[in-house]
């Protein structure tokens, strides 16, 4: 048996593992030495430099300032956008089959279960290019709805505003990506057991009392594993910033730590230290995933 | 705060309770009130995310200048050209066909292999497993472009640079990490007894794999499956890098030629009108799958 | 640049490497071909020198052209490409269009097989700095040397207009051919200027004073795209300042002298937004417009002038208005005692066509670049783009529209005074993450005009101590 198990494990492991290994983590290992260097990119000449690179980062106010940007996009984001698929995932499954075992939902489940995944098959270019135009101070329809409903006084330059211009680009990622856990936690939702829910009726317990003390412990997994992948999208956040704000936005108030990559490399030609931020970013977000993953963590593996 | 094994002291089920049979002894008033206030939000969110997407179908039907002078508005006259010039300029058939080919191919692939590792890595205890699943994690977090020149080189070397196979195993393994790292957590939540049953029974390892732990994984696979469809279907990095010939461009390079046009000759109409192209197979193979998924739960062994 | 190799590390990490099984081969063909350095004799195509072919063009060798495919297309270089095949009919001529040069042509660069001809242009470009720097361009001095297709007479290098020498040349050495010759002027709508009675202004007070009659008529005077584009109004600041104190203004800036941003002028052209900012002289909202939505929001009527390049007739074509005949007037003086005339304007050509070092054609593609300079070739870019060649003798015929023409009637006008200047392509960095983003917040009325200059002085004497990031001087 126990033969058996290790020889299915390597045969399971193989292939993915080889395809994984030369195409993925084999560039991403040359990326990692190329951090140690002092190339620019587009010749083949490049010196070892050590770990000069990660020193010059350690003492760059501009690398902090856009990992204070996304820090910032690592809180705000993931909380409200998983609240608010949570809390659309449980209307439209839980909360709407009280204890039946039909697992109908709110009327229009279906619909809903389609609708609200639309905003994430935009490509993000074309998100961007969107939202540019929503938050248009003169002909877009963000102010032009202030305006409509006598707010005169709430419109502004939104993306031109220092303190506004992060909270507009987190409201359309959330936007994006509310669609994307409500799929991930209806599907969670569906599979748990219709058996508590019934019980839990029976016993009495309120729609909210069921959520907050059966549906939520039971998917705690399915929500760690989206706050790390949500967290790792926030550590990004490329494409987006760079079609609504290619420069950094209002007194570079909006660049993140990708677009600085992103400059280092093409704009000042220094491929060295971009791939060290590129390895800074890295470790930063296994961090994340590492300290989420732990906590309140119980070993299920079973066999 | 477990759920490897359901609830098992829960009341015995009342699976011939039908919604409306609770509708009479159920909810309170203040729940009804609730659910009224949350079905309204429901409704609200679908409008938020719809409303834009509109606005994105219409500005492809209207004249570059109405798109700026009147952006909210219907078009006054229904510019179909806009289809046909992005259709040519942009050679999106051509594209498309492309696209399809690789993409499906490439997400039959990393289901397949993703849900290998993800379930040896889910469900057994070996040397080495954190490793592993870190690593996969990694791939997540290092930013693409810091790694294709390097990637190019592999792929050249391995002669496979500009090839269909070549640029679907590149996707492949470039989708494995995301595969993996949701399907672990997802077959984590599954729960061990059937398969335990089955291998009491003379089940192989494998055997348990494909015809007991694959089925019941089927919400998950799908939803993952459509991530990465989605995914995959707007890479735009990759195959700028590894697909130099124009003749064998995928789907998003050539939206992205005219979405990088934007910035020096406005062509805005034939840019909303490609996307739009470019949007409408991909909702249509989400609405088509969105099915699936109900009826993948309506198998009903997860319960 | 030149620090000392220490080559077993690298060779113990790569032996290491190789022994995991991790390294490629080709990528450690990279590697190691960086122990032996770049440069080294090229193995281009060599032909015959003779009088048709004064460059030594291999007939047969193939011609491997790549264009980026921006706001002027590439249908240009298409028949730049037929002009080539017509002079070497056994020549194969492969055209690709991109607008992602950087990424697609890096691998390219690195394993040393680079196109023939590359048009570096647009958003993605491959830094110039960092091109010449790596030595990665041929040096075009032969091409200046050649005789131009149309008078063997005649030297291509006598044909380029001003400034396109000086914008090309990096450490010394021609490396780059900016084609289109771009002129940074201010630009009105000639019927609404003529139906208010305005005319445009000579000198910071004349158009301080036409702001106040613009804003009295309801319209805002200027409009700028602030989330990309605030640095387009340096045209109208430093083109100010400029003009006041002649070119070697532009020249200390350049040179990043101590002091530079401080000098009188600079202070007074800056001292000039803020001015126009605090009197509400810019369109509210610009702060959060794309240029696109600006320029946009001008040819609508909401604002009355909008300073940018000579291409923006062409970005505009399908949204401004058939009659609002786009006009080109140079940039006011600060006052009646400058060293410039009012007619000086800024030129600086753009769409640089390099030929790669390492190239295997090097000499078919300086002949492209001949016979782009053609006045065929020229002729035929001008007609379709709108735009002018950085060459004389190009025509684009009945083809001008209203704004070429008063571009065109501008670049007469000044004649030899014109000026640039180059901390926009030198120090792309500096420019867009300090420059740019003062200028927006100056804009935007966040920090005053002495907040920007000292933010500015001390940001550039940053930049002349950072060993990191190549120096050039003119």
């Amino acid at each position: 048996m126990r033969y058996g198990k290790y020889r299915f494990i390597a045969s399971f492991l193989a292939i993915p593992l080889l395809l994984y290994v030369v195409f993925v983590v084999s560039p991403y290992l040359q990326a990692v030495y190329i951090s140690l260097t002092d190339w620019r990119g587009f010749s083949p000449n490049r010196n070892f430099i050590g770990l000069a690179n990660y020193a010059e980062l350690l003492g760059d106010g501009r690398f902090w300032r856009s990992m204070w940007h996304n820090a910032q996009l690592l809180v705000v984001v993931p909380i409200v956008t998983l609240g608010i698929a949570l809390f659309l995932a449980t209307m439209t499954t839980v909360a709407g089959r009280r204890g039946s075992a039909a697992r109908g939902g709110v009327r229009g489940s279906r619909f809903y279960q389609v609708v609200f995944f639309f905003p994430h098959v935009v490509p993000l270019v074309i998100g961007g290019v969107l939202f540019g135009f929503f938050y248009n101070p003169e002909a877009g329809l963000l102010n032009g709805l202030l305006r409509l409903v006598g707010f005169d006084w709430l419109t502004r330059a939104w993306l031109g505003d220092t303190t506004f211009a992060l909270p507009s680009v987190m409201a359309v990622l959330i936007w994006i990506y509310v669609g994307f856990y409500y799929v991930v936690f209806s599907a969670a939702m569906k599979s748990l057991p219709t058996d508590v829910f019934e019980a839990a009726v029976l016993d009495g317990a309120g729609g909210i009392r069921t959520f907050v003390s059966i549906t939520l412990p039971m998917i705690t997994d399915a929500i760690k594993t989206s706050y790390i992948y949500l967290g790792i999208l926030m550590l990004d956040c490329f494409a987006l910033l760079q079609v609504m704000l290619p420069d950094g936005g209002p007194d570079g108030s909006t660049e993140v730590v990708a677009q600085y990559l992103y400059r280092a490399a093409f704009t000042d030609g220094r491929f060295g230290y971009a791939s060290a931020i590129g390895v800074a970013l890295c470790l930063v977000t296994l961090l994340l995933a590492v300290v989420v993953l732990r906590s309140g963590r119980r070993d299920r593996v079973e066999f | 705060m477990s759920i490897e094994t359901p609830a098992p002291t829960a009341a015995p089920p009342r699976r011939q309770a039908r919604p409306s049979d609770l509708g009479s002894d159920g909810p309170s008033a203040g729940a009804r009130t609730l659910n009224g206030v949350s079905h309204g939000l429901l409704v609200v969110w679908a409008v938020l995310v719809t409303v834009p997407l509109l606005w994105a179908v219409l500005t492809a039907f209207k004249s570059d200048r109405e798109i700026f002078t009147s952006p909210w508005s219907l078009p006054t006259e229904w510019h179909f050209d806009n289809f046909v010039r992005a259709w040519t300029t942009a050679n999106i058939g051509r594209y498309f066909i492309n696209s399809t080919i690789v993409v499906c191919v490439a997400v039959v692939l990393v289901m397949l292999l993703g849900a290998m590792v993800a379930y040896v890595l889910a469900r057994y205890e070996f040397p080495g497993r954190n490793a592993i699943y870190y690593t996969f994690v990694a791939g997540m977090t290092f930013p693409i472009f810091l790694a294709l020149v390097p990637l190019f080189f592999v792929v050249q070397n391995v002669g496979m640079l500009g090839t269909y196979h070549g640029l679907i195993l590149v996707y492949t393994a470039y989708a494995l990490p995301f595969t993996v790292f949701f399907l672990t957590s997802f077959f984590r939540t599954l729960p061990g007894a059937l398969v335990e049953a089955a291998m009491l029974d003379g089940c192989s390892h494998a055997g348990a794999f494909f015809r007991i732990m694959l089925p019941l994984a089927r919400p998950g696979m799908i939803s993952v499956g459509i991530l990465n469809f989605l995914g995959l279907w707007n890479q735009f990095l990759l195959p700028l890098v590894l697909m130099p010939d124009d003749e064998r461009y995928v789907l998003s390079q050539g939206l992205a030629v005219l979405a990088a046009n934007q910035g020096y000759r406005s062509d805005w109409s034939a840019l909303f009108a490609g996307l739009v192209i470019a949007l409408l197979p991909v909702l249509a193979v989400y609405v088509a799958f969105q099915r699936r998924i109900q009826d993948g739960l309506a198998v009903g062994a997860v319960k | 640049m030149t620090r000392p190799r220490p080559g077993l590390d690298r060779r113990q990490f790569l032996q290491r490497l190789a022994a995991a099984g991790l390294l490629a081969v080709p990528g450690a063909g990279v590697l190691s071909a960086c122990a032996t350095g770049g440069g080294g004799p090229t193995t281009a195509a060599q032909g015959d020198v003779s009088a048709k072919n004064p460059l030594g063009v291999a007939a047969d060798a193939g011609l491997d052209v790549v264009i980026f495919k921006g706001g002027y297309g590439d249908e240009y270089a298409l028949f730049h490409e037929e002009l080539y095949k017509k002079a070497y009919p056994q020549a194969q001529v492969k055209h690709s269009a991109t607008t992602q040069i950087a990424q697609e042509m890096q691998p390219r660069f690195v394993a040393g097989n680079p196109p023939d001809v590359l048009d570096n242009s647009g958003a993605q470009k491959i830094d110039y700095a960092t091109l010449a720097a790596e030595g990665q361009c041929a040096d075009l001095t032969p091409l200046l040397d050649a005789p131009t297709v149309d008078d063997p007479n005649v030297k291509i290098r006598d044909i380029l207009l001003p400034g396109v020498l000086e914008q090309g040349t990096y450490g010394g050495k021609f490396v780059m051919l900016n084609y289109v010759y771009a002129a940074f002027p201010m630009w009105y709508s000639k019927p609404l200027f003529e139906r208010n009675g305005w005319q445009p202004p000579t000198t910071l007070d004349e158009m301080m004073a036409l702001c106040e009659q613009i804003k009295a008529a309801g319209i805002s005077p200027w409009a700028y795209g602030g989330t990309n584009a605030a640095d387009y109004v340096f045209d109208l600041s430093l083109g100010m300042s400029v003009k006041q104190g002649g070119p070697d203004v532009a020249k200390k800036i350049d040179n990043l002298e101590p002091g530079a941003w401080q000098q009188d002028v600079v202070v007074a052209g800056v001292q000039a937004i803020e001015e126009m900012v605090r009197k509400g002289y810019f369109m509210p909202g610009s702060e959060g417009l794309k240029h696109t939505e600006a320029q946009t929001a001008w040819v609508q009527g909401k604002a009355a002038f909008y300073v940018s390049g000579s291409w923006l007739e062409n970005e505009m074509k399908g949204i401004a208005p058939p009659d609002f005949t786009m006009t080109a007037a140079p940039v006011p003086v600060l006052d009646s005692g400058s060293a410039l005339p009012v007619t000086a304007l800024r030129t600086q050509p753009t769409e640089a066509f390099i030929v790669p070092a390492r190239a295997k054609n090097v000499n078919g593609g300086l002949e492209y670049l001949r016979l782009m300079m053609s006045k065929e070739g020229a002729s035929k870019f001008a007609e379709l783009t709108a735009s002018v060649p950085s060459v004389r003798g190009a025509d684009a015929g009945a083809g001008a529209t209203p704004a070429l023409q008063s571009v065109t009637a501008a670049l007469d006008a000044a004649g030899s005074d014109v000026f640039s200047w180059q901390v926009n392509t030198w120090y792309v960095n500096f420019y867009k993450s300090v420059l740019q983003q003062q200028l927006g917040n100056l804009l935007a009325g966040r920090i005053d005009a002495n907040t920007f200059i000292s933010t500015v002085q001390s940001e550039a004497d940053k930049l002349a101590g950072d060993k990191n990031v190549p120096k050039f001087q003119r």
